[in-house]
């Protein structure tokens, strides 16, 4: 498939990084842009399909697969104004699918914070949205699916069709096949939301304000990591307000949209210094008690704003360790680490708790207690390798299963160990994915 | 009062210029009737472009290589549909091995596609667009401003429409058709992905919003983007002697 056997089937050699710059390789990129092209490839061509590439690890690319980059199948298939069931292609972006479904008085209740990320990328993920325990993850709002898969054609799949299929597909991490198509459950959005911030003094607080919000439509909290000031933070919930605000559900235009690719400072902001002075402007903005509108925009992608943020990582970029930990345990997990941060002293750029409600599948990332996301910079430094393998620890030890789609410093070892169910888990995708077709670095990372 | 709603014809609508044509035309509020060979791509383009700005839209799948008169076919699926006020060709199909190595079979394929085709539906279509006094938008590429031992068959057929555009220029005052020829530039287009390109390849979008802000306002003849021209004027001016000796 190199050299001149390229012409034809729209492929280039490109240098592909993940969105954290943990992983880059040369790889083979496909951009069809008709059905033909897409269905092209000869059968034996290992492939992955990318949506906008901006899955924190190497999820839509690896050194020995075909990345099939769906960005001009993003199209808005049928839609139906009184029930609100929206079908679209997979490489619709999903900050466009907002703009489509708010100006027609719907939402997409569950959208990850970049509104870069595709309809299909958020399968691939079974991505969570911005109060999981109210909305489910994402295979909550998705009717039904079409996926290509090679030598077995188009596949059709819903809770009764192909149901097997249909569920291996999300946290699938697109190796059941090429998502084609999907139809999603729009909801009404809220007339307007106010966000209240309540202040936390640690973890287990955060956990106990979490979940006595449970049903508020926008539910996370925000906590120093640094030192001494572990878990302090606030709770932001974001309540349904009956105070019309015109602007509260338009969304800004695609040109405010996080780009996909951020190019990093020469110099990386993320230091101790940097870190300091972030956590303490964030602890004056929002760690008082109070409430102010929220536009539901704002709300939706809290990314936006992150662009510095993500820069400032510089090119040593950064990892997220995601931990969802049971809420018997959770008190003690939140000791244990902060005993931990205590001792090594790693440099965490932001804490993010959720409060999750659901029932594990497969490799998703859900089940019954809080989820903690923590941003270190520069991974590969050996002080803050050796503190995410000592969150790792931790978070087994309590019961804790990682987000695979997130950390890209999980090796194969440790990810059977957090994923209670990972073997069976691992044979549906093989099942569903006959001679290994479809191969990503993650698969490959994490022996999947 | 609003403005009339017309039709807009694109044949080559499912992908790279074509595509972002249609979609201009549709964002401006034009009917559009879409032309391709594979009708999942009309489909889904036809279906995205109504919900997204309420405008009608048709589907034909037609393969241009292989459909003996396609004008007639186009022409029938207009009925029902606003008056036709704009037909554009942004339709090209080349070959690597388009070097003298073509045999007759391939030589006839690239003819049919890039200059029987264009011809065959402007002459169909001529009649209602010029009852509406419509525009026709023919387009050329910078491949063909000189000759050269690479994309042989393509340039002959792309500079035949230059000629076609001379023809109907020289036929129609510009009150009664406008007739607008684009010699195009690289275009970031799946068919230039990947390659190492000597200048810089422009967004089809771009190329669209040009092209359709344009429509109904007079013929005429132009590169796009405009700076082609200069380079065209250079490649023009070489001495043969240097020419002849230029790989790309």
């Amino acid at each position: 498939m190199r050299g001149t056997d390229m012409r034809g089937y729209a492929l280039a050699d490109c240098d592909l990084s993940s969105f954290d710059r943990q992983f880059e390789a040369r790889c083979r990129l496909q951009r069809p842009d008709r059905y033909r092209l897409l269905q092209a490839l000869p059968r034996d061509a290992p492939r992955i399909a990318r949506g906008s590439g901006v899955s924190y690890v190497a999820a839509s690319f690896g050194a020995d697969a075909i990345s099939q980059q769906l960005g001009a199948f993003d199209r808005v298939l049928a839609f139906n104004e009184g029930t609100g069931r929206l079908s679209v292609e997979a490489g619709a972006r999903i900050g466009d699918v907002q703009r489509f479904a708010l100006a027609r008085g719907w939402y997409l209740p569950v959208a990850p914070g970049h509104p870069a990320a595709t309809v299909g990328g958020c399968i691939a993920a079974d991505v969570h949205g911005k109060n999981p325990a109210r909305d489910g993850t994402f295979r909550a709002v998705v009717e039904d699916l079409e996926l290509w898969t090679g030598d077995n054609g188009a596949v059709a799949a819903d809770a009764q069709q192909n149901s097997e299929w249909f569920a291996a597909t999300f946290a699938g991490f697109g190796l059941t096949g090429i998502v084609m198509r999907a139809t999603l459950r729009l909801a009404r959005p809220p007339t307007a939301l106010v966000m209240r911030r309540m202040p936390v003094a640690n973890l287990a607080d955060a956990a106990r304000v979490l979940r006595e919000a449970a049903n508020a439509p926008v539910l996370y909290g925000w906590h120093d990591g640094r030192p001494g000031r572990f878990g302090r933070g606030v709770i932001r919930v974001g309540l349904a307000s009956d105070v019309a605000d015109a602007s509260a559900a338009r969304m800004p235009p695609p040109s405010r949209d996080l780009p996909e690719q951020i190019a990093p400072l020469p110099l990386a902001l993320w230091n101790r210094v940097g870190i300091a002075a972030a956590n303490t402007w964030l602890s004056a903005r929002w760690c008082r008690p109070g409430q102010s509108p929220l536009p539901l925009a704002e709300a939706l992608f809290p990314l936006n704003d992150a662009r510095t943020y993500f820069a400032g990582f510089g090119k040593a970029g950064m990892v997220e360790a995601q931990w969802l930990i049971p809420h018997a345990r959770f008190d003690d997990f939140a000791g244990a680490l902060a005993e931990r941060v205590a001792r090594d002293r790693p440099r965490i750029a932001l804490i993010a708790s959720k409060l999750f409600a659901g029932r594990a599948d497969g490799f998703s990332f859900d089940g019954a207690g809080i989820a903690l996301a923590i941003q270190l910079p520069a991974p590969a430094e050996s002080r803050q390798r050796s503190f995410l393998e000592a969150l790792a620890e931790i978070a087994i030890a309590h019961g804790g299963r990682a987000n695979l789609i997130k950390e890209s410093t999980l090796d194969a070892a440790t990810a059977r160990r957090a994923i209670t169910d990972f073997d069976s888990a691992r044979t549906r995708l093989a099942t569903h994915n006959a001679g290994g077709l479809h191969a990503s670095e993650l698969a490959r990372r994490l022996a999947l | 009062m609003s403005e009339r709603v017309t039709t807009s014809i694109v044949i080559g609508a499912s992908s790279g210029l074509g595509r972002a044509l249609a979609t201009e035309l549709a964002r401006k509020g034009n009917a559009l009737l879409l032309v391709a060979s594979d009708l999942r791509d009309l489909d889904a383009l036809a279906s995205n472009l109504n919900l997204q700005y309420g405008v009608a839209v048709r589907a034909l799948a037609l393969d241009l290589g292989r459909e003996a008169d396609p004008g007639a076919r186009i022409a029938g699926a207009l009925a029902g549909l606003p008056p036709a006020s704009a037909l554009l060709l942004p339709i090209g199909y080349s070959r690597e091995d388009d070097d003298f190595s073509l045999d007759a079979a391939g030589i006839g394929q690239l003819l049919a596609i890039n200059l029987h085709a264009p011809l065959a539906i402007v002459h169909a279509l001529l009649p209602t667009l010029a009852e509406t006094h419509g525009t026709v938008v023919l387009f050329g590429s910078v491949a063909a401003v000189r000759g050269r031992g690479r994309n042989v068959v393509y340039a002959a057929a792309k500079r035949a429409l230059v000629s076609l555009g001379e023809s109907l220029r020289q036929r129609y005052r510009p009150g009664e058709l406008c007739v607008q020829v684009y010699q195009l530039g690289f275009l970031a287009t799946n068919l230039t992905h990947g390659m190492r390109l000597p200048l810089p390849a422009a967004a089809p979008e771009r190329i669209a919003r040009a092209v359709v802000r344009r429509l109904g306002r007079g013929s005429s003849s132009r590169y796009l983007p405009g700076w082609w021209g200069s380079v065209a004027l250079l490649v023009r001016l070489l001495p043969w002697a240097i020419y002849r000796r230029m790989k790309n």
